[in-house]
């Protein structure tokens, strides 16, 4: 079942759009709170990441589609910066031991890519293509005796 | 959510009270309240986050900015972080820059 599509320009208050998408589908989900955060907050390092870097602050749009399948939920967020495949991003690996002030950025995708179940990337016709997945969680035993555990 | 950021002066340190989401819009805030912060020369910066329940990368940078501007000697440390936020700190290393103090549970 899709979700619908948004569509709107990287401004500042794109994140907040973002995050109402994600709390909207997470509750129709049934996503745990710390799915939905996670999913929130990989969405939003994104779409940041496209206003910052891909865009570079200058005037640009981010198509959003989103999807509740049986088992999981995907959200794909569209742009037409430049080609950018964040999962060929890798923050140096030193980056992390380095004291607070002298670190390097690379931080938000760190984050947008560590704790979804899945991440897709693709580019075509001149667009960046950034599908973001969780799995559902599973059904509640329904034989009558409460949900599974494990 | 709406997100704020209070300050306080506490015996020479500056305990600055988080609440809400933090984020891209909102980091320039914290910033600017870590600023205020700096210019008294505290011995420790507290963050107090028990309130605090959302925090993105934008967040880590104020930590970054934080130690830029705060005196060297200067202690960081992070009072009650949500599980969330801190899985967020450690899983990008910054635990290992700063000092995180969590609530722990009563005994039963």
């Amino acid at each position: 079942m899709t979700e619908g599509r948004l569509s709107f320009d990287c401004t500042p208050g794109a994140a907040q759009r973002v995050a109402d998408l994600v709390s909207r589908i997470a509750e129709r989900a049934s996503l745990t709170s710390q799915q939905q955060y996670w999913l929130r907050l990989a969405a939003d390092e994104i779409t940041t990441n496209i206003a910052s870097h891909g865009y570079q602050g200058s005037a640009g749009t981010v198509v959003v589609d989103s999807a509740i399948e049986r088992d999981r939920v995907w959200i794909r967020i569209e742009d037409s910066a430049p080609a950018f495949d964040p999962c060929r991003y890798r923050m140096q690996a030193q980056s992390a031991c380095e004291p607070l002030g002298t670190r390097e950025g690379g931080f938000g995708l760190m984050l947008a890519l560590h704790n979804l179940d899945d991440f897709i990337y693709e580019y075509e016709c001149g667009r960046n293509r950034n599908t973001l997945v969780m799995r559902r969680p599973a059904a509640p035993d329904t034989e009558g005796t409460g949900y599974r555990d494990g | 959510m709406s997100f704020d950021a209070k300050l306080n002066m506490e015996d020479g340190n500056a305990v600055i009270r988080l609440t809400g989401e933090l984020d891209s819009g909102s980091a320039g805030e914290l910033n600017t309240v870590i600023t205020e912060a700096a210019g008294h020369q505290p011995g420790r910066l507290v963050l107090l986050m028990k309130e605090l329940t959302y925090m993105s990368s934008a967040g880590l940078r104020c930590l970054v900015f934080a130690q830029q501007k705060m005196p060297d000697e200067a202690e960081i440390v992070l009072v009650a972080p949500t599980p969330d936020v801190t899985k967020t700190i450690t899983m990008t290393g910054f635990d290992s820059s700063v000092t995180m103090e969590h609530d722990t549970p009563a005994p039963s």
